[in-house]
């Protein structure tokens, strides 16, 4: 057999990889099965499942306060977010009032826990992509608003702050002008995360046209938050279907051109812009009041069927309950949007090489306790 | 001045050598040790960390126990390996980068070192011999991830040495000589290298780092996507190995560059060793503000760039300094 | 190339900023007084009501009482298996005589999953090394003893 005749080639085969679950840039315990012809993918598979711990089954045995901490524990990342999307839909389902107050208070909480959550793609994300500093200096500027979190709720990670009704504790004396001290603080930290990340040619280089899919293609996939408003797309619960008191604030809803991974991290970086801004408006205009409505002893869901989706860090975040009147959710179902978002990449990696599997990966943002649930 | 070369081999004089050697090599281990140390406490101020500052006073001996628990650890081999590859890869990576620093003069004189003519070759030839050790290591590894991060590493490792050689050739041109000795003779009565060859100093810059494997060419070892590249599957004394040629490079890169383009161990009032240790200091706290600094490069881009970019620019720089040596 | 050199520049200007690191083993974090870490327990104030098993998510509480001859139920075992305690201070939040509270222990690292069933003794003694590390969140009345917590955390 020669090299040179043209018909008989060389044997190749192609390779199986099995990045993760035990991978530094897995985020968390995933695995993806790839094959591999040279560095380039051929077919990639994800593996879930290895984190899953059936909170959705669990929770059918479980008052809905007791749910609360069990929500915490899906994005560990942005768990006031989780909070407040049971609570809310418990609150629609009981067509609960919440005092302005607790409104206003939660809205500030769930926009810095925001903020907290996307600085920590930025860190992550830069981390896979080799850049280690940036993640240090996120940590820096997560950790202040964490700090005020551990202030407030008396935790640093798993909050189980929000309340059917309300909230757990009103801010303590001071509290928020803290936060108000704190907005000048989290500009600048947002200026040096610019300044570092998003002029660096050989980052640009690197994520510019990558990853990149369409409006149809991820509508196709149900993929919601910052991925979806990547391609294009202008989808924002907090706009398109207000909840709670995000009517009365004036922000924008930045969207991307390309639908790549640059628009990906560009539009963290913007959207962190937009909920300072929320959080200025909600310090000015905040009014005294309870910080917890009239909750009856027993929280009652009446029987049905509720839906509602709450703009969570990664996308749309929503509980599903089905209630016999009880206590107790009969059945709960979570629309997790980490988990949705991920179903499109196997059809993203075909054909790229080792090197964008992982940024691609990492610019989907996925967290996988809540993949797994 | 006194040259091994020009002495017969007599077992006094094979004594001196063996001495030599020996003294260099502790010196070199210092040298790495603290370049270590000074990595993790600059990449450390700069990430408004404190770095190391538990074992010694600030922290100075944490590298010291570090490579001491490598060395007590146990030696695994693992079963599917291909054991004799295994086994000497280390070994054949780590003995270029020491002879590469035989021709490195540390001093006015070369106490330790040989003053060859053809210094800078000698360079080139010995550090493209680490390449094997390299490929072999994560061949004999049988390791997908060892194997795809020694093939970045010799892909990336051949075409970085070219624009590196190419920029080197101006500073030869500019000197007349590939002795390392003329050239930093030559830069004695002229200016530093570095004014007339900016565009070579740069080259020579990003080249060495791709060269070096260091961020943001640290492609080989991109532990995001590869865990550990080529040494994912050594552990203990033969990944110290491994390390050690690293920053021995690290250390010989440096001392290549003051060479060429700082006048290496000339300048006033200090004695020539220190002004070798400042300079070769500078480039490698560069080389760590850049790794604190900079994502990695895509691995589909790298190689365009070292043929596309820094080989005409290198080419265009050696142009333009001949065509200045025969105007001026 | 502008942003590559504006980036080095910014790692630059961190070199001589303050250092964030907290010499950890040696120097402590203050926390907050809301600070949810280890629980505390007061045995004469708890009326075995059962409450805080009921409402724990994970069913790490155990306990036992019997009715003395006053007629008024007293504690006999109190258990926190604090192997599956998720620190989430539902708890204490139903507790109507606020017997169960948290504290600002948190360093529970162990060897042996055994030594994480804390029993009322541990948790009592974990009471009284807060009211001493924590004078001042207690108000005292005229005879000095230990009446009540400042508010704040009353809720
Ligand atoms: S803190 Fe939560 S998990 Fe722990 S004992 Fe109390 S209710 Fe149970
Ligand atoms: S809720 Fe309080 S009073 Fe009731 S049993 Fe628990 S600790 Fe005792």
């Amino acid at each position: 057999m020669s090299l040179s005749d043209g018909k008989t080639q060389l044997r190749t085969e192609e390779m199986i990889l099995n990045v993760g679950p035990q991978h530094p840039s897995t985020h968390g315990v995933f695995r993806l099965v790839v094959k591999l012809d040279g560095e380039t993918v051929v077919e990639a598979e994800p593996v879930i499942g290895y984190l899953h711990r059936g909170t959705e089954k669990i929770a059918e045995d479980l008052q809905y306060t007791q749910i609360i901490p069990y929500t915490d524990r899906l994005d560990y990342l942005a768990a006031m977010l989780n909070n407040y999307a049971l609570c809310h839909t418990v609150e629609e389902a009981m067509e609960m009032e919440i005092p302005e107050h607790a409104e206003y208070l939660r809205v500030i909480i769930m926009e810095m826990q925001r903020i907290a959550s996307h600085m920590l793609f930025i860190g992550a994300y830069l981390l896979d992509l080799g850049a280690m500093s940036p993640f240090l200096y996120v940590f820096i500027s997560r950790e202040r608003i964490v700090e005020l979190f551990n202030e407030i709720s008396g935790a640093r990670l798993t909050y189980n702050f929000m309340r059917i009704g309300g909230l757990r504790f009103d801010a303590p004396n001071g509290w928020l002008q803290k936060v108000r001290d704190l907005v000048p603080q989290l500009r600048a930290d947002l200026k040096l995360c610019q300044d570092l990340i998003t002029g660096n040619e050989i980052f640009l280089n690197r994520v510019r046209g990558l990853g990149v899919y369409t409006t149809e293609q991820a509508l196709a996939y149900g993929m919601s938050g910052i991925n979806l408003r990547s391609t294009g797309f202008k989808w924002d619960l907090r706009k398109t279907k207000p909840y709670s008191i995000y009517d009365k604030f004036d922000f924008e809803i930045p969207v991307g051109q390309n639908g790549d991974c640059f628009d990906r991290y560009y539009l963290h970086m913007q959207e962190m812009e937009q909920s300072v801004r929320i959080i200025e408006q909600a310090l000015d205009d905040i009014p005294d009041g309870p910080f917890i409505g009239k909750v009856p002893k027993f929280v009652r869901v009446p029987a049905g069927e509720y839906y509602t989706g709450i703009e969570g860090a990664k996308g749309e975040l929503g509980f599903y309950i089905v209630s016999d009147g009880k206590d107790k959710p009969y059945r709960m179902k979570i629309r997790k949007p980490s988990f949705v978002n991920l179903q499109m990449l196997p059809e993203l990696l075909k054909g790229q090489n080792m090197a964008n599997v992982i940024a691609i990966l990492g610019a989907i943002d996925i967290v996988l306790g809540e993949v797994d649930a | 001045m006194w040259n091994w070369a020009t002495h017969p081999v007599s077992w006094l004089s094979f004594l001196g050598m063996l001495i030599g050697t020996v003294v260099i090599l502790l010196l070199t281990l210092v040298v790495v040790m603290y370049s270590i140390y000074w990595q993790r406490k600059f990449i450390g101020w700069i990430q408004l960390r404190i770095g190391p500052n538990r074992v010694g006073p600030f922290g100075l001996l944490q590298t010291a126990a570090d490579v001491f628990k490598l060395l007590i650890k146990e030696d695994i081999i693992p079963n599917k390996v291909d054991r004799v590859l295994f086994m000497i890869a280390p070994i054949i990576a780590f003995v270029p980068s020491f002879m590469a620093l035989s021709v490195i003069p540390f001093s006015r004189t070369h106490v330790f070192t040989a003053n060859i003519a053809v210094g800078a070759l000698f360079y080139l030839a010995l550090s493209a011999i680490t390449i094997h050790g390299v490929m072999i290591g994560g061949w004999a590894s049988n390791n997908k991830y060892a194997l795809i991060g020694s093939m970045r590493s010799a892909a990336q490792m051949l075409s970085f040495e070219i624009p590196l050689g190419m920029s080197i050739v101006g500073v030869v041109l500019m000197a007349g000589s590939i002795n390392l000795n003329d050239i930093i003779a030559g830069q004695q009565h002229s200016v530093w290298y570095i004014i007339p060859q900016v565009l070579g100093c740069i080259v020579f810059l990003i080249a060495s780092t791709g060269e070096l494997n260091r961020t943001p060419f640290d492609l080989p070892e991109a532990e995001s996507e590869l865990v550990a590249g080529y040494h994912t599957e050594y552990s203990g004394f033969r990944f110290a190995f491994f390390m050690l040629t690293e920053y021995v490079y690290l250390f010989a890169m440096a001392g290549l560059f003051a060479t060429l383009f700082l006048g290496g161990w000339s300048g006033p009032w200090l004695p020539g060793w220190l002004w070798f240790a400042i300079k070769a200091l500078i480039y490698i706290t560069f080389q760590f503000w850049v790794q604190a600094t900079m994502p990695r490069m895509r691995v589909d881009k790298v190689m365009p760039f070292a043929w596309k970019v820094l080989l005409p620019l290198a080419l265009f720089n050696l142009v333009i300094t001949a065509v200045l040596k025969a105007v001026l | 190339m502008f942003g590559f050199m504006k980036g080095l520049g910014v790692t630059l200007r961190q070199l001589p900023k303050k250092k964030v690191t907290l010499m950890y083993p040696e120097q402590k974090p203050v926390w907050p007084e809301r600070f949810r870490g280890v629980h505390r327990f007061i045995p004469d104030l708890c009326i075995v009501c059962n409450q805080c098993a009921r409402v724990c998510p994970t069913d790490c509480i155990s306990l036992s009482g019997t009715r003395g001859p006053d007629k008024k139920m007293r504690i006999d075992t109190y258990d926190i298996n604090f192997d599956i305690c998720i620190l989430c201070s539902l708890c204490t939040d139903v507790c109507p005589t606020e017997s169960i509270l948290m504290s600002d222990t948190f360093e529970l690292a162990t060897y042996s999953r055994d030594n994480l069933y804390l029993d009322m003794h541990w948790l009592y003694e974990n009471e009284l090394a807060y009211e001493r590390n924590h004078p001042e969140r207690f108000v005292k009345d005229a005879e000095g003893n230990v009446e009540s917590e400042k508010a704040g955390d009353a809720e």
